[in-house]
């Protein structure tokens, strides 16, 4: 990644969109939007001062929605290039309010509020498509209720979970759980606040409120002047205060029990193999899960992990050896069937309900937490691109190729590879990556040859 | 004597300078303090704090202090070495001073971010630190990176369908390449392949890319010829090859190895004989000859596979099993066809469409447990069926199995030759199962195809183009051109013990029997230190890491 | 008549491709529609089958 922000050749052009390709192999125009980061690339330092005085806080998609950015932003900590980005639907100042904090903060002088898109101009004679994959949306299935239960999560909200600059620093706390945590946090703020008024009434009038307010309520106060015509008041106050300490006592004891997920079931085949949604095998995520369960059980090693999928596919070199050892030294059981469905019980603890098709008996099974292996489906806007590069998709809409030229679209001089061309892992991705890189110049490089003869 | 030489002699001018990285490394210590003690260390004669000392004026004020100051060697304390040194000592060359002369303290990773909320004692780490380099600087010596020349020559050993689609590529790029096949004919295993996955006679494809290669002039050919010796280095190897003709040397730039494997024969499996109980590749010949005459057809999954004795899955023989199970069905449509496996491994969005066919064509599937394999036995095969949890007795008067590709018997020597690993497997071993399955950790040697595992011809031949790009990479550049860094052997002082030899993991280090003592080959060579560390004469030494430097630098510790 | 190419994607295929045809001496544009490169792979924590860190 480092290489690429720092190698002569390569102009990077992050945060744009291809907009337009005119031309033949050897002689494309392409026209390119720059989206406006509303940040001088040239002048950022990436140092993240504006992020941390920034007040608005949003959704961090890139962990999956389970942490929070602000609306200046690095996608991520090591992103390449480090320049920020204002998000212009969040921004204070870009959607009309009074802000500007980070533009003050600045030392680098790189805010830009007023920064327009562009739109660049390149002659190119190759194209390579790489524009990977978008995860499935498992909510698609009404079986495995994801997002009505919070402890049904997709493998790339776990891989946030497990990841130490993650959400939650790599402890797997359920989503529920930390939805009470959430919940305890904000209540302690106002607790923090009606008590306040509280430690105001005691040393303005020398009284416990708890015994005030027993005898306001029995109706026994043997108040003075001074708290006689404030009595209804400060009573009003201490019940604001019951409203959320009440509460939080309660959340507080529901907490007492909360561990990390020990019990794991990860559900292979999520949207794929599927004739309602993706007839395709992905390839790559009955590794994905059998990682993510040893990474578990290396944070935890009471963690137990079952995984769930109607054959286990571990097709590439050290695969095999890697599922096994996952067996046997990571508390990892592999089960065969297609798990039915997922409800929950008193606790929020996913119940799967499946067959065990080795003892022909329907179960119902009780985990902390169920992770979805999720297909990988072709990027939203592959209708867009194809029809911007004038280039076929195949029957499951992913860019068209042939057996014998398996890196060449339907256009000559546009070559695809990773996940664009069909699912795959990465170093599948990584060796196509190379062919395509030499189908590019193959073709650049013929072109110039017929020239010069 | 040039301007580098004379720096040796003349008195150390040290500037440093101490990032801030805005409030990355200010934030969590004093840096102003920090850059105040710098100023008292020997040597030092400039001192600045920056802001950020990577960004473009810090950059600046860098190339500014080396002219206006004079400084002969630069410290800067900031952030990582990985991420940061080539700008650094980039920007050093470009303001003059030799970039070896540079020395980066890091004192974000292991300051401000190991101890946040220790002001006081990272502060304090921070000091120590750069005296530490400061130290070190003093002692730095000029280097000129090392120049050698490339051979614009490619050998590629093995003429399957991953070596002739990267011959093929490499061709397209302009550069010369030998081809080397070992047997008579080009082509590989898809020879005795019959009809591909994706539809379509591997006849056709093969004849339509041999052709291609043959009419290339800038592709040599060789049959029946073997690679008998390889000797030097990328951009010079020196090559043997056994050819019809008699011995060939010459030399190449890089070296492509596309060997390939083989299908296990199972012998002693499941009453295998050839006959009644065959391999899938003998089945692949019956379907060529059109000579089938069973009626019902049982296929076992994994035979041989994912066992101890050979622990990995071969990936493509699940593929082969069902598209033959469909060739099968749809020629001779009355045949019975069962298929039985452990994991139906179809991969991919062709495959599995393969597999929703082959059962809508009546193809049977069934799992059985390896820890109670099938039973093959006069006529009949016997299996656990777990789904109905009784014992079924197929009635089959041929019984294919689906072995895996093991390495072929030559893989070993192969290996030797070239000085590069195999696996526990017996596959070639690349430099990161992830990020360069293509290369091996020799550097300007590649590998493609079932050699490295098991592929199908669509993936051997993406490979294959692969490697072109890897080889090109390094063929298309002026000259190759590397480090300094690298570890040297004073002649006068080696007794040639040969220590070193037995710990340079590149096998960089030659002994010189006239000479009595040990050479190294600093195009090899990766700088690793091992050698410097074995040597009992101090003989062998790391250029930028020699021990006076180093003790100087501990000795501020 | 150009040699210059044109990238579409950040990801871990799109940045190897670039780095391969730059080392190659070819001009690469590599376009990525988010603000950094990286794509899926940078959302990894670790990979199979090595438990390699994704960055």
């Amino acid at each position: 990644m480092l290489d690429v922000g720092r190698h002569p050749n390569i102009t990077l052009l992050a945060y744009s969109e291809l907009e337009k390709i005119e031309g033949e192999a050897g002689n494309f125009t392409a026209i390119i939007r720059r989206k406006a980061r509303f940040v001088e690339e040239d002048k950022c330092t990436g140092c993240g001062a504006c992020t941390e005085i920034c007040p608005t806080s949003v959704l961090d998609l890139y962990n999956e929605g389970h942490a929070e950015r602000k609306a200046i932003y690095s996608w991520f900590a090591q992103g390449i290039p480090s320049t920020h980005v204002i998000d212009p639907d969040h921004c204070r100042v870009l959607t009309g309010k009074k802000c500007g904090i980070c533009q003050k903060k600045c030392e680098a002088d790189a805010i830009n509020f007023d920064q327009k898109e562009s739109i660049l101009e390149l002659l190119v004679g190759a194209v390579i498509v790489a524009t990977g994959y978008d995860v499935f949306d498992p909510a698609k299935l009404p079986e495995y209720r994801y997002t009505q239960l919070d402890n049904v999560i997709t493998a790339m909200e776990f891989e946030r979970f497990l990841s130490a600059s993650g959400p939650t620093e790599g402890h797997i706390y359920r989503p529920s759980d930390r939805k009470v945590t959430a919940q305890i946090a904000v209540f302690e703020k106002k607790v923090k606040k009606s008590q306040k008024a509280l430690d105001r009434f005691e040393k303005n009038h020398g009284q416990d409120s708890v015994e005030f307010y027993s005898a306001y309520k029995a109706g026994s106060l043997n108040a003075n002047d001074d708290l006689e015509k404030d009595q209804d008041k400060w009573a009003k106050k201490y019940e604001a205060h019951l409203e959320n300490a009440t509460p939080l006592e309660a959340l507080k004891e529901k907490a007492k029990g909360f561990t990390s997920a020990k019990n794991l079931a990860f559900i292979q085949c999520v949207g794929s193999r599927d004739l309602r949604f993706y007839p395709f095998c992905y390839g790559y995520c009955c590794m994905h899960s059998i990682k993510e369960a040893i990474i578990a059980h290396e944070h935890d090693n009471d963690t137990h992990s079952v995984i769930f999928g109607m054959d286990i596919r571990a097709v590439g070199k050290g695969f095999e050896v890697y599922k096994v050892r996952g067996g046997n030294n990571s508390n990892i059981s592999y089960k065969r069937s297609r798990v039915a469905e997922i409800t929950k019980n008193t606790d929020e603890s996913p119940v799967l309900i499946y067959e065990d098709t080795l003892e022909q008996k329907v179960k119902r099974e009780t985990f902390d937490l169920v992770v979805l292996a999720t297909a990988c489906e072709p990027v939203k806007s592959t209708q867009k691109i194809a029809d911007t590069l004038s280039i076929d998709v195949d029957a499951y809409g992913f860019f068209k190729t042939q057996p014998a030229d398996p890196l060449d679209t339907s256009r000559e001089g546009i070559f695809v590879c990773g996940c664009a061309h069909s699912p795959m892992d990465i170093p599948e991705s990584v060796a196509q990556a190379s062919s395509a890189a030499a189908r590019a110049v193959q073709a650049i490089m013929k072109k110039n040859n017929k020239k010069a003869s | 004597m040039n301007m580098n030489d004379l720096i040796l002699y003349e008195e150390p001018r040290i500037g440093v300078f101490v990032c801030d990285c805005g409030s990355n490394i200010a934030g969590h210590l004093d840096c102003a303090d920090v850059a105040e003690y710098a100023k008292t260390l020997p040597n030092v004669v400039y001192v600045k704090e920056n802001l950020y000392t990577c960004s473009e004026a810090g950059i600046v004020e860098i190339k500014k202090a080396i002219k206006g100051q004079n400084l002969n060697r630069v410290v800067v304390a900031s952030c990582s070495p990985r991420t940061h040194q080539p700008l650094f000592s980039s920007s050093c060359a470009e303001a003059g001073l030799n970039p070896y002369l540079f020395e980066m303290v890091n004192i974000r990773d292991q300051c401000s971010w190991v101890h946040m909320g220790k002001r006081d004692d990272a502060t304090q780490k921070a000091k120590e630190l750069i005296r530490m380099g400061v130290a070190k600087s003093a002692g730095l010596e000029p280097q000129e990176e090392i120049e050698s020349s490339l051979v614009r020559k490619v050998l590629v050993m093995g003429g399957g369908i991953a070596g002739l689609s990267a011959a093929q590529a490499l061709a397209d790029m302009g550069l010369d390449i030998m081809l080397v096949e070992k047997t008579s004919n080009f082509g590989g295993l898809l020879q005795q392949v019959h009809q591909l996955d994706t539809g379509g006679s591997a006849r056709a494809l093969l004849s339509k890319i041999i052709d291609d290669v043959q009419s290339r002039s800038n592709i040599t050919c060789y049959t029946k010829a073997i690679v008998k010796e390889t000797g030097g280095y990328i951009g010079n190897f020196e090559i043997k090859i056994d050819t019809q003709n008699g011995l060939i040397k010459d030399k190449v730039g890089c070296i492509v190895v596309a060997t390939g494997a083989v299908p296990l024969i199972p012998k002693g499996l499941f009453g295998y004989d050839g006959e009644t109980v065959i391999s899938l590749m003998e089945l692949e010949q019956k379907l060529k000859k059109d000579d089938l005459t069973a009626r019902r057809i049982v296929f076992i999954q994994c035979a041989g596979a994912r066992t101890k004795e050979r622990e990995y899955c071969s990936r493509i023989c699940c593929m082969i099993g069902v598209k033959n199970a469909m060739i099968v069905k749809e020629k001779y449509p009355l045949i019975d066809v069962r298929i039985l496996y452990r994991d139906m491994q179809m991969y991919g969005t062709h495959k599995e469409q393969m597999l929703w066919d082959a059962r809508g064509k009546g193809i049977q599937f069934d799992v059985y447990n390896p820890d109670n394999p099938p039973e093959v036995k006069e006529g009949k095969v016997s299996f656990f069926q777990s789904i109905t949890g009784k014992i079924i007795d197929l009635d089959t008067d041929l019984v294919v199995l689906s072995t895996p590709l093991v390495p072929r018997s030559d893989a070993p020597a192969v290996a030797n030759m070239m000085r590069v690993p195999t696996d526990q497997n017996g596959f070639f071993l690349e430099a990161h199962a992830k990020l360069r399955p293509l290369d091996f950790a020799a550097d300007g040697i590649f590998v493609c195809g079932s050699g490295r595992y098991p592929a199908t011809s669509t993936e051997a031949r993406t490979q294959g183009l692969g490697v072109a790009s890897r080889v090109a990479a390094i063929l298309f550049k002026d000259k190759l051109v590397k480090s300094a860094i690298v570890a040297k052997i004073n002649p006068e002082s080696c007794v040639g013990c040969k220590a070193c030899l037995t710990m340079c993991p590149y096998e960089a280090i030659t002994y010189n029997r006239d000479k009595r003592i040990c050479e190294i080959n600093e195009i090899l060579c990766k700088g690793c230190g091992n050698c410097a560390a074995t040597c009992p004469s101090h003989s062998a030494q790391l250029c930028g890491y020699k021990p006076e430097q180093l003790l100087a630098q501990i000795g501020a510790a | 008549m150009t040699n210059d190419i044109l990238v579409l994607g950040g990801g871990i295929a799109g940045i190897q491709s670039s780095l391969d045809l730059a080392e190659m001496g070819f001009r690469v544009h590599l376009v990525e529609s988010l603000a950094s490169i990286g794509g899926k792979m940078a959302q990894l924590d670790k990979t199979f089958p090595t438990n390699d860190c994704a960055i």
